[in-house]
């Protein structure tokens, strides 16, 4: 019996094995499963990923992560480009599960010097664009540059990320303008209401939040611990860089180091949790229900809205400051950039300053409501459905507010080691939280990113 | 090795030893381009600098090594693996051996069965059982609510919010999965004791911690060593658990070497080839000479 | 001993072996319950939804079809099952000759040569794999192999473990079946393939269910080279569904458990020749 199941599988195991050479010499990897890519592709190519070089002449392939949040947006860039522009267009999405899968292709593609394999189109993180062009300046295409899109539509913060060299590299796809969203009844059951939360100074946050925390049992802020986006956005809010003339500018930084107390104060006083990492913030602290408050990007909202029970709940409004204040801020965020393996450099250039870079209603009112991504076009966020007010939200028409808001964030001096600085103060918080000096915590992490940097 | 004693034909032996040559070139081809070629590559590469499209030779050739004596990072994720190596491998290998003697015998009922369960944490994906293991050491997770119940906790623990207990739950998760990978080598190794060994040691007496320190760990000194061997090896390239668990964090405290050079290679926007190159390749001499130390000192027992 | 002792022995002591044995077998149900505990887990996680989940629910819930089509819905998991199949399968049979046929030629005409090389060969184990990424993705992008089986599994197939084991194990292979080949006009490779090969089932199936598990669950690699979604595996499958800025718990066990149950089957199918061959393999 137990010889006749091995060499069942043996058989079953050959058969499909030699099934698959067969088809693996003529038609490749595909093969095996080629009847459920959705996308149109000629049978007959190679392997290659992207195959830029056998799309037809209507087709551009585009490589994006987040099924829930980007990819939509892009799907409904394509939608509308079909509709109005060509209706023989087709876009290819390749689906990465993290931003960090795109920029390791590049980084190989670079590495081998062979850029066949990208895409047309990427999605890249913002913050790491100016480091890539700048050790990769072969991997990317300035196409762009000379579209027809207006600037001036978009927010200057925003779009600081995909200039370099005074050129333009990039299209803005969402928008990282940060909210402070709070739970209206909780606050009101500590007797405050979110007026006295909005724009108001860290120390008066700090006062509520005890006294939420006190009535409810509930943090009125969280924050993933290990990525640390808080130090980053309450800076911002001051209008302040982690960099001095492209150093890391910690110690010294008087305003760092006000933050870094003040959020050390919260944490030991229960205002704030500090969770350890992003499935553990999204997961536990927020839809574990252990909040009264958020603050981060706006795409943490359809990770709000996931807890149904609270819907009506919920509204928003502008950050805290140090010295008070409304406090604006951007946090993560990608834009479109083309690659230098784009044979059809027209057809994209054309693709996204029609959808995307011409704040087309159409694209992004489907972005919106598919995705939940918010533009940070002024155009596009006039349009009624950016106007409608979200139950979820009490009725507040947030995205308005929040295009409204990305309006007036402040550019601060950016770096290639944005998130090495970023994970360092991180590691000095918790240092700190753990009981080492403030001073000698961020001159060693401080030490820690000149280090990287003089590699 | 037991030799024929058949008169042979020099012309015969010779055709059958190209045979074994032949046999063996296939898989020895690979190996040498797809591990000895890159590593000398890699080794190239250890002597460079610059961005990975367009590297150029350090200045001191040996930048990228003297660069590692001064990253405080890199000597704590040496500290960290082999904090792991130490801790969990012993722990690992004595309950490995343990449960292979305590099925190894013959009057057990249900061994079948509980073979079958020790096996199989194996079967798990690396992926997914990080997975699995990051939920049930949830902040609000099942852990904590299971020991808050039982009042051996007053409040939830975030255990992977501080190095002591990341590094705690991280050694937890490498025993679950190895542990009876390595116990089925011990099994394997016991059964080709004759058990008549134990019977007789039963019936003059012999308890059972005499029967298992004089008997079994001498005759399994072989597999030991193997499994030593592999652990070392498995232990000093550690990545999966470090980077689905803890992410390396809190704050890098329990970060592997293996994931630090990825960081350095992929992670984080910085693509510095040249140095990840330099580092593992002190790793490769790091696993070698611990390999031979071992490999020595299992030998010269006998 | 003999046999006649032994049974004499067993039937006088029996229920005091049996009483002996207790704390054998509670440490036993011990560990198999903590063995265990975490697939129920991951079963219970997969019919259940994302809050009750990140809240601890223990209890089989209800949520298992929703989970089933929101999974659908979100992934091609046909195609990443299609694709895991493939690559594991084929990397197996591959794997399998060449490292038998190898650790047949170590052992059969072991020597000194042999034995040189093989100490060298097993230097390679200790190559840690982040060193060698990056020029072997080079060397894949150079032959144009990135998403194909072969970029797959080619850095896979030749491992000094399994190398090794065949030769351990090729060490019960008796020398007069050699001997009787050879006079039986059988040239060398005929041997292997006639004699060797179905005298080493219990080897191949060992070797089998590791290298299947291997390639299965591996992660790094293919995400490196398999840049295609059309390419895509199991555990990059998984990994997807753990990204983004908001994970469905329920939805993701449940990718999770269907990509451990494949490696289960075999590992149940295959589990006696499994231990035989281990056990050929560390005489």
């Amino acid at each position: 019996m137990k010889k006749q199941i091995l060499s069942a599988v043996l058989v079953t195991a050959m058969a499909a094995s030699l099934g698959a050479c067969g088809s693996s010499s003529s038609s490749s990897s595909t093969a095996a499963s080629g009847s459920t890519v959705t996308t149109t592709e000629s049978t007959s190519s190679g392997a290659a990923k992207a195959d830029v070089a056998n799309e037809d002449e209507h087709t551009l392939s585009v490589e994006a992560w987040d099924a829930n949040f980007n990819i939509p947006a892009l799907e409904a860039a394509a939608a509308d480009y079909k509709k109005n522009v060509d209706p023989d267009f087709n876009l290819n999405i390749i689906q990465e599960s993290q931003s960090s899968d795109i920029e390791d292709q590049i980084t190989l593609a670079a590495s081998s010097g062979d850029y066949s394999q990208l895409p047309d189109i990427v999605l890249f993180q913002d913050h790491y664009f100016h480091k890539y062009v700048t050790d990769y300046p072969d991997a990317w295409s300035d196409a762009i540059n000379s579209s027809s899109i207006d600037w001036s539509d978009f927010g200057q913060e925003k779009l600081s990320y995909s200039q370099y060299n005074d050129e333009h590299w990039g299209v803005p796809v969402d928008n990282g303008t940060c909210i402070a969203a709070y739970r209206t009844d909780l606050l009101q059951e500590a007797g405050y209401t979110i007026d006295d939360l909005k724009g108001c100074s860290w120390d008066k946050f700090d006062e509520i939040g005890k006294a939420v925390y006190a009535k409810t049992g509930k943090y009125l802020l969280c924050m993933d611990g290990d990525g640390n986006d808080l130090p980053y956005i309450m800076l911002q809010a001051e209008g302040v860089s982690q960099f001095k003339d492209g150093k890391a500018n910690f110690v010294d930084n008087d305003t760092m180091v006000q933050v870094i107390n003040m959020i050390v104060k919260l944490q030991k006083d229960n205002v704030l949790y500090l969770a350890n990492d992003w499935s553990d913030y999204t997961n536990q602290a927020i839809q574990g229900d252990m909040v009264a408050g958020v603050i981060n990007g706006n795409w943490i909202i359809p990770t709000i809205e996931q807890v149904t029970a609270n819907s009506g709940k919920w509204e928003i409004t502008t950050l805290p400051t140090l010295k008070g204040g409304d406090g604006y801020a951007s946090n993560g965020g990608s834009s479109l950039y083309i690659t230098s393996n784009c044979k059809k450099t027209d057809l994209a250039v054309d693709f996204l300053s029609k959808t995307f870079g011409a704040g087309s209603t159409e694209t992004y009112d489907a972005a919106l409501k598919n995705g939940g991504v918010i533009t940070c076009s002024t155009k596009a966020g006039k349009s009624d459905v950016y106007q409608q007010g979200v139950a979820y939200f009490n009725n507040q028409p947030i995205y308005a507010q929040i295009v409204e808001m990305g309006t007036h964030v402040k550019v601060v001096e950016q770096s290639d080691y944005h998130y090495d600085a970023r994970t360092q103060v991180a590691a000095a918080i918790q240092n700190i939280i753990n009981g080492a000096d403030t001073k000698s915590a961020l001159q060693d992490a401080q030490d820690q990113v000149d280090f990287t940097m003089g590699g | 090795m037991s030799h024929t004693s058949h008169p042979k034909s020099s012309r015969l032996v010779r055709k059958q030893n190209a045979a074994g040559w032949g046999f063996l070139m296939p898989a020895t081809i690979l190996i040498f381009i797809m591990s000895f070629y890159p590593m000398v590559q890699a080794f190239i590469m250890s002597l460079k600098t610059g961005s990975s499209a367009n590297m150029k030779w350090a200045q001191p050739v040996l930048f990228n090594y003297m660069r590692m004596m001064k990253d405080k990072l890199f000597i704590r994720s040496v500290g960290n693996t082999f904090l792991y190596l130490i801790i969990q491998v012993p722990i690992m290998l004595v309950l490995a051996i343990l449960l292979a003697q305590i099925l190894n015998n013959r009057n057990l009922k249900l061994k079948g069965f509980f073979r079958t369960c020790v096996f199989l944490p194996c079967a798990t994906s690396l992926v997914s059982y990080a997975l699995i293991f990051k939920s049930l050491f949830a902040t609000q997770g099942l852990i904590n609510s299971v020991l808050m119940k039982l009042h051996i906790i007053s409040s939830n623990i975030n255990w992977l919010g501080q190095t002591g207990t990341a590094r705690f739950v991280l050694i937890i998760a490498l025993i679950w999965r190895w542990t009876g990978y390595n116990m089925v080598f011990y099994l394997a190794g016991l059964q080709n004791i004759d058990y008549s060994v134990y019977e007789a040691a039963q019936i003059d007496g012999a308890s059972p911690w005499k029967t298992f320190w004089h008997i079994t760990v001498p005759l399994l000194r072989p597999v030991i060593v193997m499994t030593f061997v592999m652990s070392i090896n498995g232990t000093l390239q550690l990545f999966d658990e470090s980077v689905n668990l803890t992410k390396g964090g809190p704050a890098n405290t329990t970060i592997t070497m293996s994931h630090y050079i990825y960081n350095n290679s992929f992670g984080q926007g910085t693509a510095n080839f040249g140095y990840a190159s330099a580092m593992s390749f002190v790793v490769f001499i790091m696993v070698a000479i611990l390999a031979a130390i071992n490999m020595k000192v299992g030998d010269t027992r006998d | 001993m003999t046999n006649e002792t032994a049974v004499v022995k067993k039937k006088k002591n029996k229920s005091h072996i049996q009483r002996r044995l207790i704390p054998s077998y509670i440490f036993l149900i011990f560990w198999s319950f903590i063995s265990v505990f975490p697939f129920y887990w991951m079963i219970s996680a997969a019919t259940n939804k994302s809050l009750d989940v990140a809240q601890g629910k223990l209890i089989i819930g209800t949520y298992l079809a929703q989970n089933m089509k929101a999974l659908l819905a979100a992934q091609p998991l046909a195609r990443a099952m299609g694709n895991s199949f493939l690559y594991s399968t084929v990397q197996t049979l591959l794997c399998l000759f060449v490292c038998s046929l190898a650790g047949f030629g170590f052992e059969i005409y072991h020597d000194k040569g042999k034995d040189i090389l093989f100490s060298i060969l097993l230097l390679a184990m200790m190559i840690p794999g982040v060193a060698t990424m990056i020029p072997l993705f080079k060397m894949a992008s150079k032959f144009h192999m990135l998403n194909t089986v072969w970029g797959f599994i080619l850095p896979s197939i030749s491992t000094p473990f399994m190398i090794m084991m065949f030769r351990q194990n090729s060490r019960n292979f008796p020398r007069d079946i050699l001997e009787a080949a050879r006079l039986d006009g059988l040239n060398e490779f005929q041997i292997f393939y006639r004699m060797y090969i179905p005298c080493m089932k219990a080897t191949y199936a060992a070797a089998a269910v590791i290298t299947f598990m291997n390639a299965w669950n591996a992660y790094l690699w293919p995400k490196v080279v398999m840049t295609d979604n059309r390419a895509e595996t199991m555990p990059m499958l998984i990994a997807n569904l753990g990204g983004g800025y908001t994970v469905d718990y329920g939805m993701l066990m449940l990718g999770v458990l269907f990509c451990s149950v494949p490696t289960m089957i075999i590992f149940f199918v295959l589990q006696r020749q499994f231990a035989e061959g281990i056990t050929g393999a560390v005489k």
